[in-house]
């Protein structure tokens, strides 16, 4: 198959994805009419759509460990990050989830949610099984909308304050980079599935041979891309926080 | 007036020798951070001048094509100690002297925060660049570059101990930067005055504030590797040496890894002194002070993910190449704003041309340069034929010398007033500018020709090929011009001292918290503080009818963190970094299979029983704290006695550990296993041995004393937060050294 056929053909079209997305946008309209902010709803769901159905997700599927990475990250930092931006500002959350808003605990399940699924046991299993790849985009989905409250809450009050904010998302990042590090340099295979891949859809010429990526040169990427582009974003993240600060006419919290 | 006592007591303490003796104690031991601050610069200024006698000779060498002045192994040892003195010894030094000296004044404290660890940070630098040159008196010179590349840097190939002289001077000298950006980062959040907010931080301080991060975060790792090549050369280790398994790439990561933010780190100070320069000169407020906040904290951050661009001719590898050029072209975008910013802050405003301001143009404009060559050299194609030619050497030449000494020169004229009470002289300082201007792009603009024609640096000779000669001829000339120029600015900075002109408090009309007291300030900085509602109070003062918009609320009921709770979790976070290097440098040969002993030889229940112990006396000091808090002194005793014997449990069960390895002959330089596991478990020992010592003076401590004071309360709270911070680094080691094995 060439890269174009490839690009065509090889979109899935995972029926409980679709279906369950239609159901978020019906109720989204319903619960939030038009107090929320559509735009980035849309955006949400036309992202988690391509993540999970564009030929990406093919890839992902027992591919390329790089592709599974870029997944990774649209389902961590940027779908989440687009649903909460998507809440109107009266949105609050109830007593049994508002203890899921503690700092400590959005730190953890950021973090949490990068190193867990690079076990090789966990990612492995993703790779291969359909029911562990669905637990594994909810539980993404989940972890990183509680690491995005503290920064992006619908209201100033559920926030961190702007210097606070600072460090949790500088913290989270050298976090996410010793991970990346450890990837980019491992010798061994940190996910054993992609160094041999089943060729369900005769692609793997073309990878290895067209786009030559070898199973090193593509965990390599897939380090590379959780230690750098990943650390962009939370840069930009940062750099809001400094707008935020720097527009913001509350008083001054204390910053420690 | 002021300036005229300070001389009058100055003569009269140098002539009478009781005084004198005073004046010579009062130096020796001070606290003060004004004095340190001079103390620094000092410094940096003597190893200037030992570092440009190194460059000259050099440059004599090099003058002519065949050339036999100096030997090749000189040769080697005169760039390695010139690297190294510029950039430890005069860069950071001078540096930090500026901030030590006017970081305090600006926000408006009495001191720096911890002024005994200031003061200790200053002997670690001056000892260790003594250290570090006494290497020339025990057996030569280290003569493998400043980055001290391995296996170049290993025993079989560097036998004298020039190198072991270069890691310790640097080691005690990086203690020294590391207690320095703790103590800033403690100042700037917990010593501010009323008024003073985050928001209204001015420039110099906000930058230098960054930068205190940099340091704590980046100098740690070079000490890991350090350590690393310490215990390679002193026992034997295999970290390095392809021989025994080792990697000398690695040493290259971690070395890069401190390396590109260390770059950062010297340029900060400088684009500090630019940012509080250029407006005062212009008489405009800084366009865009948000940006120039921001941008600081983007490069800060992006720093740490940039350094592969020093290693495009390793061979990383193309997926490597490309991430690190594209991210090394991504920092460019906030350094331009930057530059951007001080340019427009120009424009429109009725610019001074003294020396300060004469000297942040050309800053400016070299600097400007020094950005574009960089940015060449983020293209791996480009790098690959220029790395380690004369055009790099020019490329950094421009930052350093084209940027930084030029910012600094700029902040000794700006601040010498405030410091001594006397203006320099302006027709000198602009004698030994425009002397400096040209020398320095007579000396390295030829450089970036020269590097394109092929000639690489580090060669003590070159063959008399078209046009090597007159350039490299051009090239020495320049230094003369250089030295002139130095020659003046001491010469300056002398007469000035005694003979200048009486400055004022104020004499730039400037608009920061230091203009504000008497030059030089007393003792305690001010006797009363002027309100603060903006960022420019002194502007307010001057201009009531206009004053600038107020910057946030006030708000006078905050009270500031406790400084040593910020001092410890700084140091906290700068320990992550140690720890992080070693724990990734073990995984880093953990993953390849090598001969002899591995981690089935470690007896894991048994270090699990050990560790309960340690993660028990967690608990138990949280018990002593809360029993302190309700001032039960029996009960607080106790717990703090249970923890010190649990920790002793674990030292002992690691000792025993040790023990039965060392008897099966198992020790740290049999294979690359036992380095990196004696290595890692060997610091985080060592650390439980520094708190158990710790421990143990607060028990003796609480034992004599009385435990109401609330300066015993913070500091045994500080404590506990490093007791827990070593349990956790145990967490880590245990997972990695013992538990991942288990997983295989």
């Amino acid at each position: 198959m060439t890269t174009y056929q490839f690009f065509t053909t090889a979109w899935t079209w995972n029926s409980i994805a679709l279906i369950l997305s239609a159901l978020a946008v019906i109720g989204y309209f319903l619960a939030f009419g038009r107090r929320g902010r559509p735009v980035y709803f849309a955006a949400a769901v036309v992202v988690f759509l391509l993540t999970v159905i564009s030929p990406f997700s093919a890839l992902a599927n027992g591919y390329l460990f790089s592709a599974h990475m870029v997944q990774h990250i649209l389902l961590v930092l940027i779908v989440p990050a687009l649903l909460l931006l998507s809440l109107p500002r009266s949105f609050s959350l109830r007593p049994p989830v508002t203890s899921l808003t503690h700092p400590v605990i959005g730190w953890i399940a950021g973090v949490g949610a990068m190193w867990l699924w690079h076990a090789p046991a966990l990612c492995n299993a993703a790779a291969t099984s359909r029911t562990v790849s669905a637990i594994q985009t909810t539980s993404l989905l989940l972890m990183g909308s509680i690491f995005w409250w503290q920064v992006l809450a619908p209201r100033e009050e559920q926030r961190l304050s702007p210097p606070a904010g600072i460090v949790y998302l500088f913290t989270a990042c050298t976090a996410c980079s010793v991970l990346g590090i450890i990837l980019t340099f491992a010798p061994v295979s940190i996910c054993p599935i992609y160094q041999h891949p089943v060729d369900r859809l005769g692609i793997l010429g073309t990878i290895r041979g067209d786009w030559g990526l070898t199973s090193d040169r593509d965990q390599q990427i897939g380090g590379l891309l959780m230690w750098v582009p990943m650390c962009a974003i939370y840069a930009a993240a940062i750099l809001a926080q400094m707008a935020r600060w720097h527009s913001s006419p509350q008083p001054e919290q204390s910053n420690a | 007036m002021n300036g005229m006592t300070t001389i009058a007591e100055f003569r009269n303490a140098v002539l009478d020798p009781a005084k004198r003796r005073h004046y010579q104690l009062a130096w020796l031991s001070t606290v003060d951070h004004k004095r340190i601050g001079v103390l620094y610069m000092l410094t940096g200024l003597f190893f200037f001048i030992v570092g440009g006698v190194e460059a000259l000779f050099m440059r004599l060498q090099l003058a002519i094509p065949n050339n036999h002045f100096l030997q090749p192994d000189t040769f080697n040892q005169l760039f390695t100690m010139h690297g190294t003195t510029m950039i430890f010894l005069v860069v950071m030094p001078v540096g930090f002297g500026f901030v030590n000296y006017v970081l305090p004044l600006q926000i408006g404290a009495r001191d720096m925060a911890f002024p005994r660890l200031n003061a200790f940070g200053f002997w670690c630098l001056l000892f260790g660049g003594l250290l570090l040159h006494f290497s020339v008196l025990a057996g030569g010179a280290p003569a493998v570059g400043w980055f001290s590349y391995a296996p170049m840097s290993e025993t079989p190939y560097s036998s004298t101990p020039g190198i072991d002289y270069w890691a310790i001077a640097i080691f005690v000298m990086g203690i020294g930067t590391v207690s320095f950006g703790i103590n800033t980062i403690a100042t700037v959040i917990s010593c501010r005055g009323p008024g003073m907010t985050m928001r209204r931080l001015p420039l110099f301080t906000w930058i230098n504030f960054v930068n205190a991060f940099m340091i704590i975060l980046a100098l740690p790792v070079l000490n890991a590797g350090l350590a690393m090549i310490l215990i390679d050369r002193q026992l034997q280790g295999h970290f390095f040496l392809p021989i025994g398994g080792g990697s000398p790439v690695l040493w290259q990561h971690v070395f890069w890894a401190f390396g590109h933010p260390e770059v950062y780190i010297m340029v900060f100070p400088a684009f500090a002194i630019v940012s509080e320069v250029i407006p005062v000169f212009s008489r405009k407020p800084i366009f865009g002070y948000e940006m120039v906040a921001a941008s600081s904290v983007a490069i800060a951050v992006l720093s740490m993910g940039v350094w592969g661009h020093h290693m495009f001719t390793v061979g990383m590898g193309r997926p490597l190449d490309v991430f690190f050029a594209i991210s090394s072209m991504l920092i460019a975008v906030p350094t331009g704003v930057k530059v951007l910013n001080w340019t427009a802050t120009m424009i429109g405003g009725r610019i001074r041309f003294d020396v300060p301001m004469l000297c942040c143009i050309a800053f400016l404009i070299q600097f400007t340069i020094a950005g574009i060559t960089g940015i060449s050299h983020a293209s791996v194609a480009l790098d690959w034929q220029t790395k380690n030619s004369y055009y790099l050497v020019a490329h950094f030449h421009f930052v350093a010398v084209g940027a930084i000494v030029f910012a600094f020169l700029a902040g000794i004229q700006y601040w010498f007033p405030k410091m001594s009470g006397r203006t320099m002289s302006e027709p000198l300082g602009k004698w030994s500018f425009w002397l400096m201007v040209i020398g320095f792009n007579m000396t390295f603009l030829i450089q970036h020709a020269l590097g394109l024609l092929g000639m690489p640096r580090r060669v003590y000779t070159y063959p008399d090929l078209p046009h090597w000669g007159w350039m490299n001829m051009l090239s020495t000339c320049g230094v003369f011009f250089m030295g002139a120029a130095a020659l003046i600015l001491v010469w300056n900075l002398a007469t000035s001292f005694f003979r200048g002109k009486i400055a004022g408090d104020n004499p730039w009309d400037a608009w920061t918290l230091e203009w504000a007291t008497t030059s030089p300030p007393p003792h305690e900085n001010f006797v009363a503080l002027p309100p603060i509602r903006s960022r420019r109070p002194l502007w307010d003062i001057a201009n009531p009818d206009r004053p600038d918009p107020i910057v946030g609320e006030n708000s006078a009921a905050v009270t500031l963190p406790n400084h040593n709770k910020i001092g410890i979790l700084t140091f906290i976070l700068s320990e992550t970094g140690f720890f992080a290097a070693l724990i990734l440098a073990y995984l880093y040969f953990y993953a390849r299979p090598q001969a002899g002993p591995g981690p089935k030889e470690l007896d894991v229940p048994r270090t699990l029983v050990f560790s309960v112990c340690l993660f028990a006396s967690s608990f138990t000091f949280w018990r002593s704290e809360v029993a302190l808090t309700k001032q039960r002194r029996g009960s607080m005793l106790g717990w703090l006695g249970l923890t010190i014997v649990l920790g002793a449990i674990f030292l002992g069960g690691q000792a025993n550990e040790y023990w039965k390895l060392f008897q099966t002959g198992v020790d740290l330089s049999t294979n690359m296993f036992s380095t990196s596991f004696f290595t890692l478990t060997g610091f985080h020992g060592l650390h439980v041995l520094i708190g158990l010592i710790v421990l143990l003076t607060f028990l003796w401590a609480a034992w004599e004393g009385d435990l109401v004071s609330s300066r015993f309360d913070s500091a045994f709270k500080a404590v506990g937060y490093y007791w827990h911070f070593v349990d956790v680094v145990w967490v880590f080691v245990l997972l990695t050294v013992y538990i991942l094995p288990l997983l295989r």
